[in-house]
Formats: C-alpha cells, sequence, structure tokens
C-alpha cells in the first residue's frame, strides 16, 4: 500500500493496533484476572470462604434441590416478551445439570424449562442456584464478582444485545494476531529487543522498548491465546454449519446421537430417575480402566422425568491440559450404560488441547501464576503502544495545534489507569454496600461503570498539557486513586470480614491471602508511579528528558514504528 | 533484507482518504468473505474425506490464520482494486464451490 512492505506493515500494525488497542487492553486485563476468577469470588462473597468440595451425592443432596428449582424471573420477561404471549403459570422442566472444579467451594445447580415455542422447539430458561455441597444449604443470590463479572467482561465487554460484545472482542483479538505478525516486521531485530530496555532515556524511547521487549518475551503467548479464544468462538464468528449447511450439520448431529444411542427426544412417559451416585460409581470406575482416574466435573440429566432421560457424566480436567469430558452417559430410568465416548479423532484432539489451554481447567498453581504474568505482559505491551502513538505525536500535534494526541492520551488514561480504579471501585463497593440491598449486584456493576465514566471524564478533563507537549496530570492523580482505593479494599476486608492478611497467610487461605497482597501490591506500585510522576511535573530537567524532540529516535531503524 | 530495501527505495504518494476507505473496508469485508468460503469449501469437501465434525473442526482450526495472511496481504498489495477482487472474490467462488459440493454430497 505504501511503496515497501514494511512500512504498510507499520500503517496496519499502528493505526489497527491504536483502534482496538483499547478493547485488547480489557480483553487482556479481564483475562488475567479471569485465571483466577473463583478465587476472586471467595474474596467478594465471604460466606463461601472454604475449602472446595467433590461433587455431592446427588440421590441424597442434589435430586431434591433441583426439584425447588424455579425459572429466573427476567428470563421469564424475556421469555415473554419473545413470543408476545403470557407463559403458563408452570413450565415442564427439561434438563437438569451441576458444574464444579477443583477450585469450587461452593457449587451451582441450573435447570432448563421448556417455553412452548413453535418457531423453536429448543426454546427454554433457566432456573439455578448456588448451595453449600458440604450441607446442601442453598445461599443467596450474589454476584460472583471474578465468574459472573470479570469472567464475561473478557469474553463479551458485557455489550449482550446481539452479541456485539463478542464480534468486538473476536475483532480484537484478530487484530492482536495481525499486530503481531506486522510487528515483528517492523522490528527486525527480534533478539535484540529481548534484551533493550533504557528507563533512563526519554518516554517515547523507552515506552517503545518496553512494549518491543513484552511483545518479544512473551510472542508465543500473545499469539496463542487470541488464537485460541478465536477458536473457542468459530462457530459464532462463521456460523457456516449453521446456515448454508443447516440441514447437513442437524443431520450429522442426529446421527451422532443416535449412534450413541441416546434419546434425542422426550418418550412423553413419565418415569422415575434410577439412582445417580450408581451411575456415577460406574463413571469413576470407567475412567480408572482407562488409565485416568478423576472426579466429576460435569453432570447433566436430559428429559428429566421422562422414560427417556438419561445422565450424562463427565470428568473433571484437573490432570491435564487437553479439555476431555470423557463423558460415560447412562439411562434414567434403568440406570444402564449407554455409550462410553472413544477418544476424540485427530481434529478435535488438537482442538481439545487448543481449548484446554485456553481455559486452564488443571491443578497447577505456577503455570497458573505464569498465565497471570502472560496477560499482564499482554496489558503492558499494548499500554505502552498506546503511550508510545501519543509521545511520537505530541511535539507535532502541539506544533501543529491539532489535538489528536491529546485526545487519545485522554483514552490511553480510561483503558489503563481507569480500568484498574474501576475495577478497584467494584471490590470496593462489594464490601460497603448493605448485605439486605435490594439487587446488590446490579449496585455492584453501576458503581463499576460508573467509575469508570467519572475516570474518562476527568482523563479528558486533566488532558489540556498534552496540547502543549506536556503529560497529563491525569496519570498520576488516578495512579494516587488506584493506591487509595487498593488499600481500601484490602482495609474493608479486614473490617467487614475480620479475615485480615495476618490470618489468612497464617491459615494458609491462598484464594483471600494471594488476593489481599496483589491488591497491595497494585496499591504499592500506583503510589510508587505517583511519586515519580509527580517528581518528573516538577523536575525540570526530568520534563526536559520526556520532552526530547522525535527526531532524536531517527537513526534508528524501530523509529519507522507507528 | 536487499528486496525490502529496494522496496523501499521505491517509495509511491500515500494513498487519499477515499483509497484507503476502499482498502480498509476491502481488507475487513474481503477477508471475512474469504474465511467463510475457506470454511465453505473446507467442511463441503473435507467432509467426502473426514467425518463432517472432524472437517468442520478442522477448518475453523485453520480459518484465522488464514484471516490474519489475507489481512496483512491487503495492506502489502499495491492495488485496491486487487483486494476486493481477489479476496471478495475468492470467497464467493470458494463459498459457490462448497455449495455445490455439498448439494451432490446430500
Amino acid at each position: 500500500m505504501l511503496g515497501s512492505f514494511r512500512l504498510s506493515m507499520t500503517w496496519l500494525h499502528t493505526w489497527f493496533g491504536l483502534v482496538l488497542g483499547f478493547v485488547l487492553m480489557v480483553v487482556f486485563f479481564f483475562g488475567s484476572l479471569s485465571v483466577f476468577d473463583r478465587e476472586i469470588d471467595r474474596w467478594a462473597t465471604p460466606s463461601s470462604r472454604f475449602e472446595p468440595q467433590p461433587m455431592p451425592s446427588y440421590d441424597a443432596m442434589l435430586a431434591p434441590l433441583f426439584a425447588q428449582l424455579t425459572p429466573e424471573a427476567d428470563e421469564l420477561a424475556a421469555a415473554q416478551a419473545r413470543l408476545g404471549r403470557p407463559l403458563e403459570a408452570s413450565l415442564p422442566v427439561k434438563n437438569y445439570g451441576a458444574y464444579t472444579t477443583h477450585r469450587d467451594p461452593v457449587l451451582e445447580l441450573y435447570a432448563e424449562f421448556a417455553v412452548d415455542n413453535p418457531e423453536d422447539p429448543d426454546d427454554h430458561v433457566h432456573g439455578h442456584v448456588t448451595i453449600d455441597p458440604r450441607s446442601g444449604e442453598v445461599l443467596p443470590h450474589e454476584l460472583k464478582l471474578g465468574s459472573e463479572f470479570f469472567y464475561p467482561m473478557h469474553l463479551g465487554l458485557h455489550l449482550d444485545w446481539h452479541f456485539i460484545g463478542y464480534y468486538l472482542v473476536g475483532f480484537a483479538a484478530l487484530v492482536m494476531l495481525v499486530a503481531l505478525v506486522s510487528g515483528v516486521v517492523v522490528h527486525r531485530k527480534l533478539w535484540r529487543e529481548l534484551f533493550t530496555f533504557r528507563p533512563g532515556k526519554n518516554l517515547q524511547r523507552s515506552s517503545l522498548d518496553l512494549h518491543n521487549l513484552t511483545g518479544v518475551l512473551a510472542l508465543p503467548f500473545h499469539f496463542m491465546f487470541p488464537l485460541t479464544g478465536l477458536i473457542i468462538f468459530a462457530g459464532l464468528h462463521f456460523p457456516v454449519t449453521d446456515t448454508m449447511y443447516e440441514p447437513l450439520a442437524r443431520a450429522y448431529e442426529q446421527g451422532e446421537v443416535r449412534a450413541k444411542g441416546l434419546p434425542v427426544a422426550p418418550a412423553g412417559i413419565p418415569a422415575e430417575l434410577a439412582s445417580v451416585d450408581a451411575m456415577v460409581a460406574v463413571a469413576k470406575q470407567r475412567w480408572r480402566a482407562r488409565g485416568m482416574p478423576g472426579q466429576v466435573g460435569y453432570l447433566t440429566v436430559t428429559h428429566v422425568g421422562d422414560a427417556n432421560s438419561y445422565v450424562s457424566i463427565f470428568r473433571a480436567g484437573s490432570d491435564r491440559v487437553t479439555l476431555v469430558g470423557q463423558g460415560v452417559h447412562f439411562s434414567g430410568v434403568s440406570g444402564e450404560l449407554l455409550h462410553e465416548e472413544p477418544p476424540a479423532p485427530a481434529a478435535a484432539s488438537v482442538k481439545d488441547f487448543l481449548v484446554g489451554l485456553h481455559l486452564q481447567h488443571f491443578e497447577h498453581w505456577l503455570l497458573r501464576w505464569l498465565y497471570v504474568l502472560g496477560g499482564l505482559s499482554g496489558c503492558v505491551c499494548i499500554g505502552t503502544g498506546l503511550v508510545f502513538f501519543v509521545n511520537k505525536r505530541k511535539h507535532q500535534h502541539a506544533r501543529r495545534g491539532v489535538s489528536g494526541a491529546r485526545w487519545v492520551d485522554a483514552l490511553a488514561v480510561t483503558a489503563i489507569t481507569g480500568m484498574l480504579v474501576a475495577t478497584l471501585a467494584i471490590l470496593v463497593a462489594n464490601r460497603l454496600l448493605p448485605a439486605e440491598l435490594e439487587q446488590r449486584g446490579e449496585w455492584e456493576k453501576r458503581s463499576f461503570w460508573l467509575t469508570w465514566a467519572l475516570s474518562l471524564s476527568h482523563a479528558c478533563w486533566r488532558s489540556a498539557p498534552v496540547r502543549r507537549a506536556e503529560l497529563s496530570p491525569a496519570w498520576r492523580e488516578q495512579c494516587w486513586a488506584i493506591a487509595g482505593l487498593g488499600s481500601a479494599a484490602v482495609l474493608l476486608n479486614w473490617l467487614t470480614t475480620g479475615d485480615h492478611l495476618l490470618d489468612t497467610l497464617a491459615a494458609g487461605y491462598w484464594p483471600v491471602a494471594g488476593f489481599d497482597l496483589v491488591l497491595l501490591a497494585t496499591a504499592g506500585i500506583a503510589a510508587a508511579t505517583a511519586r515519580k510522576l509527580g517528581k518528573r511535573a516538577r523536575d525540570p530537567s526530568a520534563r526536559l528528558a520526556s520532552h526530547a524532540p522525535a527526531a532524536l529516535d531517527d537513526a534508528e531503524p524501530e523509529a519507522a514504528h507507528g | 533484507m536487499s528486496v525490502l530495501a529496494t522496496l523501499e527505495r521505491a517509495k509511491r504518494p500515500s494513498p487519499t482518504r477515499v483509497q484507503l476507505v476502499a482498502r480498509v473496508a476491502g481488507a475487513l469485508l474481503g477477508s471475512y468473505a474469504f474465511g467463510w468460503g475457506f470454511i465453505a469449501l473446507g467442511v463441503a469437501g473435507g467432509s467426502r474425506l473426514m467425518p463432517f465434525g472432524e472437517a468442520q473442526t478442522l477448518a475453523e482450526l485453520l480459518v484465522f490464520l488464514v484471516l490474519v495472511a489475507c489481512l496483512c496481504w491487503a495492506f502489502a498489495v499495491r492495488s485496491v482494486a486487487l483486494v476486493w477482487g481477489v479476496l471478495a472474490g475468492a470467497g464467493a467462488l470458494m463459498t459457490l464451490a462448497g455449495w455445490l459440493l455439498s448439494g451432490k454430497a446430500v
């Protein structure tokens, strides 16, 4: 496009990276948090601070709890709107499911209730409940901050309307891959980037060093995560088999189900469910016989209460990367084994491995932390890219009197420090809002979005100095906000639950101790950064360094960047 | 390196705004069409060699790497018309070929 391959790739890297960089920042950051989503749930829901539990007895504990499940009010309202008529007073139940991992103390149960919709025979609404599997006690509905707010943010930005957030995240992931490939073309001396970081040089130089260093150092990680994330949602982005090949795909799926000997539809004859505990015992025996003993991760009952009901038992993937369920299926009425899933064929095994690599169900705490470090290094790479964009242009923009750099800088403040401020604000709100507050979870979410909006306004309001090619004070001020809110969250955890760090550390309760430590470290780093920025703003010689004209670097090949 | 250097010497005037919009649109829509065609043809062709589900999985594993190549190529190539022609054109052709293949398969 621009006469040379390298210049064209630079253009692609710069402009696509800039526009989607803000989304990527969010996806990488909340993805990093999602690695410990269950642990964040423990911090935010003090009643669930106990050790992870195995799947409890279905016959003794889960069966009566499933029977009490009712559809969620908001899903009923949505179904009524969808159908344009009121629903029957009680909807027939279709399926039950229970899901747990080696990190879950509490257990979530769900039921699917059939909705009579002639246009969609599979139409249904959900009911769900969280229980304490030690006692069978039903826990109050609370927002699970890690797994129900941070994790969906990573997947779809909470923009649920027509899956628009999922498409945006998918496009951003593709741009990340393109940015990596074009970035490698832009920076030819990959090996040298690994050992180059000059923090003492001007901001433009050191931000580019850090951008290259993190980009190259974690290149395989940065490539695999967007790619595997896209592969997980391939069917959403390219619904080829759901549209033009729909009849073919439907026929194939039904053939698969028939080959397994599983009933596709209910018989319409009521029937009692046999002992599920006995089926679990058989499933565990089958897994042992295949040399992969394990615990139950996911258990479903399909066509509940019908003569065609069947029970599917899937293995928790705690001991391997590949996400295989090794499903074993039983007749719900007779309890006899209907089908044991064989090892997946070639392409499906590759996919199982890649999906497992992304979703990390395995039990390995060191690897888990490396995932967080990889994700955060992605944030550093994207963040320094944004900072570099501004600092490369601000002198030129200041001379020409245009304000492009100013607004990009304000958005970068919002996407970097503002995102942290909002994340800490929801944690503080989680500890401060009264337990009996109606729709407490909604208020927590509002505190997040409101704080983020405030940080955007603040970043715009304080951005005027960028027009004079100076540093926006918003960076420093939001760093102070991070330091304050981070410390406040730790303090509030102590005041509202009594679990202070000395206690949780002594007890070795890492979900809470670890998160408190991360919060304190975040607060400490933010305070140190704010002080340094303050010093730079006051000290004229430091200011000079950050004002070094862009031309200084033109002799170096990387300066072609952006 | 020398090839790059030669290319770099042959600098051309920056594209106009219209050219830029046409290229970005061609790159995005064309790549999507190409990806769609890749899966359509991959599933229809592949399912003659392997089960339908395997063909679909294989196409879905590869398509995003294909898209990365499409997008990079769309910005490297000289002519905007070529971007539209090759990406959207091949996408449409592959979709059609897949459709015909699958029709015979039924």
